[in-house]
């Protein structure tokens, strides 16, 4: 006697087996991983889906296996508009139809479809042609930016805090300025990449004439402010720094640190100055959420 | 004896809330009756979609409305999911929560579709149980909508308008009538729309969908991509006027209009009911549902492939 749930989860797993076969419905129904679950042949397989008047049984499956790809790869580009764009539709079509195959959706939500994108595109890489960065980086690097914008828009953010101001800063006494260690912003990223690629995805987003850019060493501080994913192409050595301090090392440390492996020397005399105008432009962003003073002391605001 | 709409309130004429009408919605605060959301595009957000929600959630009645609660999928349900929707639903204090007699994947996958269940006994004692386990965790009405779909199954034993009867019955649940569902499977399983609609248990239709949908010629395809046609207006008279009345709500998911303009669609449904109301004996025209399909003319202009909903992601916003 067969249990009736298994009856349906036969059903089931031979439908999305059919359905979601990326060479269609008709290569799915002959596939190892349908027969497995229901053995009909194409013929036959009216014994399993009913014919229409209008339609026949694999033409009316193939209305959900269209579905399921198409819909999907919609999805992913309106996540990815820029690598799409970058890669055009077929290309972009192709590479989300290989991704699904390795990475389908596991989660109710469509959000976390292409969390994995980016890492699909480094795994299927080509081998590299020439030295330095190429043409395969630039498209992987792009789909990690918009996956990180997708990630900054709906996750956590600083909007219901009041966060740190410059004179906050201003206001910690002087002995304790080596000490202090900043809170950063949740929504905070720090990511390098060998080409700007925010400048591309950001002509593409407002729909601009856009062309790939050279490479060049990119320093990107991402962030949210008021429910919009704002973005600050930073210096090495400021980089360096807020890298420091959003890994939890204290002003002092985070400074040497930061001064110690820079790749040229660095200006003492304007060193100052310069610190000042990087923390003012970071407070006005909304990096920081409070400091802990070493004496234990927080000044959360 | 069961009360109309299930003792539910009777909300009016809504529209469902898409991102792209958030800038509009908040700046005009447009006179809206309710909004129905999309629950899986808020119940993560700590972004914009939730603070919009909640601004929209102080002056509109909310309904919550799901696609991937995957009630007739053999995998567990997601219990996660479940307290993820209960919390929400508190949060916006949705008047209920919906989603669709389907399934959306199995072996943990999620097509993120609403795939059809074959009609049969086995289906519905599993279906029921289901019903009764979210119920006990959400603590808040809870509302199936019957889908669109493109295929049957040779092995169902009973048409869809006496499955989810039954199943409400068992279940003791709400329907959501789509009529624009009961129509797209109307033609695409050469069943007559009157006679579901006439068949369904209507006290327990808490709420109503009207959608538009694409003429493919041989079959219909459920896009939320236009205006409402005269065949589903038809529908929407019978299923109104055996009701009593139902909360109404239009979706419009593909190529999505300016807000007034979707607004406008769903305030149609006041001319309908008005018609209704004044005809004489209030006879409905069930001969008009019927030779519909020759009156729904065939998109010819189709270039893109045609995606039935849902697809529905909110695109990140960076300055
Ligand atoms: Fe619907």
């Amino acid at each position: 006697m067969s249990d009736p749930v298994s009856e349906l989860n036969r059903l089931q797993r031979w439908m999305q087996s059919v359905i979601t076969h990326p060479d269609g419905v008709a290569a799915g129904i002959d596939s190892d991983s349908a027969r497995q679950h229901i053995d009909v042949q194409r013929s036959a397989v009216e014994e399993v889906i009913s014919r229409s008047q209008a339609l026949d049984s694999i033409e009316r499956l193939h209305v959900y296996g269209n579905a399921y790809y198409a819909r999907l790869i919609e999805c992913m580009g309106g996540e990815f508009p820029a690598t799409h764009a970058a890669l055009g539709e077929e290309a972009f079509s192709g590479f989300v139809m290989g991704f699904l195959q390795v990475s389908p959706s596991t989660s109710y939500t469509l959000g976390e479809l292409g969390r994995a994108f980016p890492e699909y595109l480094a795994s299927s890489r080509p081998p590299r042609e020439i030295d330095g960065p190429d043409w395969a980086d630039f498209l992987i690097e792009l789909a990690t930016l918009e996956r990180t914008y997708s990630d900054v828009f709906d996750g956590p953010g600083e909007e219901r805090i009041t966060l740190m101001q410059a004179d906050d800063l201003l206001s910690i006494p002087p002995e304790s300025w080596g000490d202090a260690r900043l809170q950063t912003a949740a929504s905070l990223r720090l990511l390098t990449f060998q080409f700007p690629v925010q400048e591309y995805a950001a002509s593409i987003r407002k729909q601009e004439e856009a062309t790939i850019p050279q490479s060049a060493e990119t320093r990107l501080a991402i962030s949210r402010r008021d429910y919009i994913v704002r973005r600050r192409p930073l210096a090495p050595l400021p980089y360096a720094l807020l890298r420091q301090l959003q890994q939890g090392a204290t002003l002092g440390a985070a400074i040497e640190t930061a001064v110690s492996n820079a790749e040229t020397d660095v200006d003492m005399s304007t060193f100052a100055a310069r610190l000042q105008e990087w923390f003012r432009s970071w407070t006005g962003d909304g990096y920081f959420v409070g400091v802990d003073l070493e004496s234990d002391q927080s000044v959360t605001k | 004896m069961v009360t109309a709409r299930l003792g539910h309130p009777h909300l009016g004429l809504g529209v469902g809330l898409r991102s792209v009408h958030y800038p509009h919605i908040l700046k005009e605060h447009p006179e809206v009756d309710w909004f129905e959301i999309i629950s899986e595009n808020y119940m993560d957000s700590q972004g914009r979609p939730r603070y919009v929600l909640e601004q929209i959630a102080e002056r509109y009645p909310i309904v919550m409305h799901g696609v991937s609660l995957s009630i007739g999928s053999t995998d567990p349900l997601n219990h996660e999911y479940l307290h993820k929707l209960k919390t929400l639903g508190a949060s916006v204090h949705a008047h209920w929560i919906s989603d669709h007699l389907c399934w959306t994947g199995v072996a943990g996958r999620n097509t993120h579709d609403l795939l059809p269940v074959p009609l049969t006994e086995e289906t519905l004692r599993h279906v029921v149980d289901r019903i009764r386990v979210v119920q006990d965790v959400l603590e808040r009405p809870f509302v199936l909508e019957n889908p669109s779909s493109y295929v049957t199954f040779a092995c169902s034993e009973m048409p869809e308008w006496e499955f989810i009867s039954r199943m409400a019955e068992e279940a003791d649940c709400g329907l959501l009538l789509d009529v624009n569902n009961v129509y797209v499977s109307s033609v695409n399983h050469d069943f007559d729309p009157i006679e579901y609609v006439e068949n369904v248990p209507h006290e327990r239709i808490v709420q109503c969908h009207l959608a538009g949908h694409t003429n493919c010629g041989t079959h219909l395809i459920d896009t939320h991509d236009g205006h409402v046609i005269d065949p589903v207006w038809e529908l929407y008279r019978r299923a109104h006027q055996l009701t009593g009345g139902m909360s109404t709500l239009l979706e419009w998911d593909a190529r999505i209009p300016e807000f007034p303009v979707v607004h406008a669609e769903v305030l149609k449904a006041k001319q309908h009911i008005s018609d209704e109301l004044e005809s004489p004996q209030g006879t409905p025209r069930p001969e008009a549902a019927k030779r519909s399909h020759a009156e729904d003319d065939v998109d010819n202009h189709i270039s893109e492939p045609v995606v039935p909903h849902p697809a529905v992601l909110v695109a990140a916003e960076v300055e």
